[in-house]
């Protein structure tokens, strides 16, 4: 059972944009995408649509160099790329506000190439602990739902928004009892097939992934723990596309498993619930900021939360051996954010390991290589620590 | 072509722009001995706040200005060497990279980090000489980097300095109302950031200890708008054919109407550029010797090559009339600001940077500019770390050419990181661009 669940979870993750096509054949519905990071797939959901987070294609970008340049990040470039090529067609609407400067480029170029697609936008503060952090997000999300009911041509209500933010947070939470789970070693499941855990709870109709999660949890919970003697892996970047199936594959083949991540296809999708009492719009603000506080983005700006100290206190939390840093090549929040993550697990003593990802090819063996390397250097300096050291 | 060291120079700056020099010298002399005079430093990029600042007397760095003299200078190699022995990739905005370089060279000359392998800076090396800031404040229209690169100046620095963020958003322009510097979204936002703004003067106030100044804003400001309607009506001047002026000497322009003190002198400069401009008009004096081609320059500047470039293009005979850096910025709608009551008006210059406005409005600004000055082709400038401004290039380029018929070509470079400039690219690209024209020509003829 759980293996056809995994498998559903692997076609809708790998082909996302077919699943759209069939999700419409079968319903008749609207198809709403958005960029990552930020915006409340809820407010589409209540409007009876299919909220969709585009995507990165696996395909090789041609035309949409002719928008963007090729020093852009994968995301980027392989969005524009698929509105260039007309793949994005299925979309009936793509609405966003998150402030990333490669994002609004892609959204300008997207308007171009798809000038019968509306493309709704209005941005977010990504300052995130000003006196008035919480009242323009509210701001943002109330224009972005104004936009949304105008294109729709009629009101969402407040009821339909409870009922979509609790279908939402039941997912979120089913997601991340796994989360736990493979942490404590009662989940077997791969760091890819987490990703298409939460990759496809991007695409998917909520109900429908949520059916089943709630079938593969129960099974979960079954399964006797197991005991695995490899290296604890926390994976850490890539706020907007997914880390490359193969590269997840490579870093656990070399002898480790992954137990934890804030990746955005991963934890950082799930983190955080929309409180589910009082006034909804207020409560997505209150996400949007939450979110932030309890898995800092360095897309946003916070001064009074350090990514780098999350950070370290996931590895306790996991005890996790190592950190591996996946950025994306030309992301450059986490260029900027980088140094400090350096210096304060050096500072710590925490090995880990930076590895530039890129929407191209990869010389996956010249990365292996560096990952055995540093999985050698982890268990040399454990071995080399003082017996009742090792053993806490 | 390459430019040969010993040839009389093909361009024609203007002799006022020399002014500039001296008083870019004396501002930086301001800066460096800001804090043995006891004066407090604010470090900001992006916006033009520096007259809330001037007016409460405190000493402001524009961190993209100080990158760009160190690489006008030809000296930003150290503060990008430091920046990244620390870990900052070259891939990163180069402003931010140097300015941030600059940040760790002030950190390992106080001890207050683990010391790297640069060594300690000698008196040369004016990256080492920028003063750490008292206070940082961030108000960056559409890029997202320059308010990570803020957070990241004050987390190099431990959080210690106070900061300030003013959030200015992008104008996506898809209400039905949507123009320039009209409707909805325009209104709603200018009282945004211009709320935004009072808070920031309160945030002065706090480390100050004292009152605003306001008498003293608005004096400043009344230059700063004197000053932009000098520059703007010296500018409509190179409409004329010789163009008088080009896009470099409006470069060399940029510290005067942008992060120099504003008292007076800053009138009197432009005074003398709009002076000698409408000169060179009544007697046909062009800004290069011959002028054969006219072009429009899209992107930003590369820093370590204005002299080179204006020399190349010079030799090419193609006056660079205007360029979206210098027309479609600096206070360039000073008929917005109310001296007696300058906040609004600044906010909503600020709102118009030259990449804030979405593709329609922007594309549309660029092709009245292009008809306005009569251009031929327009030559753009990818530069490799400000995707600011590269993002709607493709998008400007596809517009010349099926709407106004004109020639683009691109060529890579950077604002301030010199290993990204492909010089023979751009002669290639350029002959080849003014070749197209020239058939054009000969096919209209």
């Amino acid at each position: 059972m759980s293996d056809e669940i995994m498998d559903r979870f692997r076609q809708v993750a790998t082909h996302p944009l077919a699943y759209a096509q069939e999700w419409k054949a079968r319903t008749g519905g609207l198809v709403i995408g958005s960029f990552p990071m930020n915006f409340p797939g809820e407010l589409v959901h209540a409007a009876g649509a299919l909220p969709m987070i585009i995507q990165e294609s696996e395909e090789q970008i041609t035309v949409g160099h002719g928008l963007l340049f090729p020093f852009y990040c994968g995301f980027t470039r392989s969005t524009v790329d698929q509105a260039a090529k007309g793949d994005l067609a299925v979309l009936d609407a793509i609405m966003f506000g998150d402030h990333c400067v490669q994002l609004l480029g892609a959204a300008d170029a997207v308007r171009v190439a798809l000038p019968d697609t509306r493309v709704i936008f209005f941005q977010l503060i990504s300052s995130m602990c000003d006196p008035w952090t919480f009242g323009r997000a509210r701001e943002s999300f109330m224009e972005l739902r104004g936009e949304l009911e105008d294109f729709l041509g009629r009101s969402l209500d407040d009821a339909a928004l409870h009922g979509s933010i609790a279908v939402f947070n039941r997912n979120r939470q089913l997601i991340r009892r796994i989360y736990d789970m493979r942490t404590a070693g009662l989940a077997p499941l791969s760091a890819k097939q987490m990703q298409y855990v939460v990759k496809s709870s991007m695409v998917m109709d909520k109900a429908e992934h949520t059916a089943l999660l709630e079938l593969l949890v129960a099974e979960l919970e079954e399964r006797v723990p197991t005991v695995s003697r490899a290296l604890r892996v926390h994976l850490s970047g890539h706020f907007c596309q997914a880390p490359k199936p193969e590269i997840l594959d490579m870093i656990e083949g070399c002898g480790a498993i992954v137990v934890g991540d804030d990746l955005y296809h991963g934890f950082r999708y799930i983190s955080t619930d929309v409180d589910e009492a009082g006034d909804p719009m207020d409560a997505l603000a209150k996400w949007y900021m939450a979110r932030n506080t309890g898995v800092p983005c360095p897309t946003r700006v916070q001064n009074d939360v350090d990514w780098d100290g999350y950070l370290l206190d996931a590895m306790r939390k996991e005890k996790a051996d190592g950190l591996i840093v996946l950025m994306a090549k030309f992301c450059e929040p986490h260029m900027y954010y980088y140094p400090e993550v350096k210096q304060a697990f050096e500072k710590n003593d925490v090995p880990h390991l930076l590895i530039e990802t890129e929407h191209e090819s990869m010389a996956l063996e010249a990365l292996k290589t560096r990952v055995e390397t540093f999985f050698e250097i982890i268990k040399r300096r454990q071995a080399a620590r003082p017996l009742e050291l090792q053993a806490s | 072509m390459n430019v040969a060291a010993s040839m009389p120079s093909a361009a024609n700056k203007l002799k006022s722009t020399r002014m500039a020099g001296k008083l870019v010298n004396d501002y930086w002399e301001m800066v460096w001995r800001a804090k043995e005079e006891g004066k407090l430093v604010c470090w900001y990029e992006g916006s033009a706040i520096n007259p809330f600042l001037e007016a409460a007397d405190i000493v402001w760095v524009h961190g993209e200005a100080y990158s760009a003299m160190l690489a006008a200078r030809h000296l930003e190699g150290p503060a990008q060497a430091a920046a990244e022995e620390r870990g900052y990739m070259k891939e990163l905005c180069s402003y931010a990279r140097t300015h941030l370089g600059c940040a760790v060279t002030n950190q390992r000359t106080r001890n207050d980090t683990d010391t790297g392998v640069t060594g300690a800076p000698d008196d040369a090396d004016i990256a080492a000489r920028l003063p750490e800031p008292d206070m940082i404040i961030s108000a960056y229209a559409y890029c997202s980097t320059g308010q990570q690169w803020d957070e990241m100046t004050s987390r190099l620095f431990g959080k210690k300095i106070p900061i300030f963020n003013v959030s200015i958003p992008w104008m996506w322009a898809s209400k039905k109302d949507a123009g320039y510097l009209r409707g909805q979204e325009w209104d709603e936002t200018s009282r945004y950031v211009a709320r935004q703004l009072d808070d920031m003067v309160k945030f002065i106030e706090e480390r100050t200890g004292k009152p605003y100044p306001w008498d003293r804003l608005r004096e400043l400001m009344a230059n700063v708008k004197r000053a932009s309607e000098l520059r703007l009506e010296a500018m409509d001047m190179c409409t004329a054919h010789p163009a008088p002026a080009t896009f470099f000497d409006w470069v060399v322009s940029i510290a005067p109407i942008n992060n120099l003190p504003a008292g007076p002198q800053i009138v009197d400069y432009f005074t003398a550029v709009r002076d000698e401009v409408a000169d060179r008009v009544k007697n046909g004096v062009g800004g290069i010797g011959r002028e054969k081609y006219r072009l429009f320059f899209d992107g930003i500047m590369n820093w370590n090559k204005v002299g080179w470039l204006a020399e190349k293009f010079a030799r090419y005979d193609a006056a660079v009339v205007v360029g979206r850096y210098t027309h479609m910025a600096f206070w360039q709608e000073p008929d917005l600001i109310d001296a007696r009551d300058p906040v609004l008006g600044m906010a909503q210059n600020f709102l118009i940077c030259p990449n804030n406005h979405a593709s329609p409005i922007l594309i549309e600004l660029i092709m009245d500019l292009c008809k306005k000055y009569e251009v031929d082709g327009m030559v753009i400038h990818a530069s490799r770390t400000c995707r600011a401004f590269t993002n709607p290039q493709f998008l400007i380029a596809d517009s010349a050419s099926k709407r106004l018929g004109i020639q683009t070509t691109m060529f890579e470079g950077d604002v301030t990181d010199e290993s990204f400039y492909k010089d023979e690219l751009l002669n290639s690209r350029v002959e080849a661009m003014l070749e197209a024209i020239d058939q054009r020509r000969l096919v209209a003829a």
